[in-house]
């Protein structure tokens, strides 16, 4: 019996992945969240602003749209503040240095065999797996 | 029509993270925590996204430019650096800690609450201080080889002093090089010989980069008796053989891991460092401007006016 819950991830992953082969056929650019917000951020996106702030607009706006067709869809972020905004200070600052996240090292950079996408989604997987299993089931914090 | 194309991207990703259950920080989690209850369905959403992607990256390696004009992005750097590996070990452990990324952190902003708003406000500082973190932990790397991010605070300006630096040849007296420093980091000179390296090494360069191909010259200056001259006096010696008008992406990204890899100042040469220059101005074009890059070739007395729409290209698809 297959869980409903991955039936639904694939069908959501192969709209991701046709997102990013759209913006990479047509407009010839590589999906990444976090290299899109962070050319936005430091200034090194001169030229591409209004297509990126397009991107994130969108990306924020269709889900806002969708979800009361996803009743279901809910964060069930943690509510403790300091362990939310060391995660997105650690985020914001390991995507920059790496250069990329889950988007674009992770589907963008495997799916074209890249050795430095493949060793960054080995590395974060396994940083983060490591990390879950000290602090949840050695520590018990989290 | 590209804004147009962008929304489209953007939403269908956003509605792919929501469909897919990416948006729930339990699922993700769930995929990293192997000990406790492992949830799989984020490997199927990576395949998923995989395999519509793997067809693109196939199709555009058979097409010259996008459908909207744009240069492709350069072929994947083989540079593994520092900054990715430990870059890659803080994103994911930020990523454990909460359960978000990038993508659905924005995707979810509507409806996660002042935690995703605390989130996002937290990712966007890091982003910002990243620059001058990256300053001081990695000041001994120069050039950043990557395509994906440019980054202009790691660029050495370009040089605005004299023309060019002549150094005597060492012993003979008979040779004078003509280094052109287009940057502090980064100097071209036409054909040198090999009683030319001591001089280049006590000039200070690290990295001797060959831009011409051993067909062109006589065999006493092919790369190989290059190399082994370079090597003895504790240089490293690239061979990127640029062939005068067919220069290829292998040879920008070439040059560039080069450069991001040498611990000094780079020192490249060909017939009479044109080539060398043009590789400069194509693997900077994400970081300097057209201008900057052409005027600072020209002060040197190189041309590189032909590439404008090239380093438009480049720099717009960053």
């Amino acid at each position: 019996m297959i869980n409903p819950d991955w039936l639904w991830g694939l069908a959501g992953g192969l709209m991701i992945g046709t997102a990013g082969a759209l913006y990479l056929l047509i407009n010839g650019r590589v999906m990444g969240a976090s290299g899109i917000i962070g050319g936005l951020i430091d200034g090194s996106a001169r030229r591409s602003w209004a297509e990126r702030s397009t991107f994130i607009a969108a990306l924020i706006a269709v889900p806002m749209a969708l979800l009361p067709a996803f009743p279901g869809a809910a964060t069930h972020l943690t509510g403790n503040i300091w362990v939310i905004a060391v995660a997105g200070l650690l985020v914001g600052i390991g995507t920059r240095l790496a250069n990329g996240c889950t988007s674009g090292h992770g589907v963008c950079g495997i799916s074209r065999l890249s050795p430095r996408g493949l060793l960054a989604t080995v590395t974060f997987i396994l940083a983060g797996a490591l990390l879950l299993a000290v602090l949840r089931h050695a520590l018990g914090w989290i | 029509m590209r804004l147009v194309f962008a929304a489209l991207a953007g939403g269908m990703f956003g509605a792919g993270l929501l469909v897919s259950g990416m948006v729930d920080t339990l699922k993700v989690q769930g995929w990293l925590d192997v000990f406790g209850a492992w949830d799989p369905t984020l490997a199927f959403v990576m395949g998923g996204a995989i395999l519509p992607m793997a067809f693109a990256w196939r199709l555009a390696a058979r097409r010259p430019r996008s459908w909207l004009g744009t240069a492709f992005p350069a072929p994947s750097s083989p540079e593994i650096g520092r900054e990715l590996v430990a870059g890659s070990v803080l994103f994911g452990m930020g990523w454990a800690l909460a359960g978000l990324c990038p993508g659905p952190a924005l995707a979810s902003l509507t409806f996660g609450g002042s935690g995703g708003l605390i989130f996002l406000f937290a990712m966007l500082l890091g982003m910002v201080i990243t620059p001058a973190l990256r300053r001081q932990l990695f000041s001994g790397t120069n050039f950043s080889g990557t395509n994906l991010g440019p980054d202009p605070d790691r660029t050495a300006q370009p040089n605005t002093g004299p023309r060019s630096r002549a150094i005597s040849g060492p012993s003979s007296g008979t040779t004078r090089m003509d280094i052109r420093p287009l940057t502090s980091r980064y100097a071209v000179s036409p054909q040198i010989e090999l009683a030319d390296l001591a001089a280049i090494k006590a000039a200070g360069f690290t990295t001797v980069i060959d831009n011409r191909p051993d067909a062109e010259i006589p065999p006493a200056l092919h790369a190989t008796p290059m190399r082994a001259t370079a090597e003895a006096l504790g240089l490293t010696f690239i061979n990127n053989p640029v062939i005068s008008g067919g220069l290829t992406e292998a040879n920008i990204a070439a040059q560039s891991a080069a450069a991001a890899a040498s611990t000094g100042p780079v020192f490249a040469y060909c017939a009479s460092g044109n080539r060398s220059s043009v590789v400069w101005a194509l693997m900077n074009a994400a970081k300097l401007d057209a201008d900057t890059l052409i005027n600072t070739a020209a002060r040197y007395g190189y041309t590189l006016e032909h590439l404008r729409g090239q380093l438009a290209d480049r720099a717009a698809k960053s």
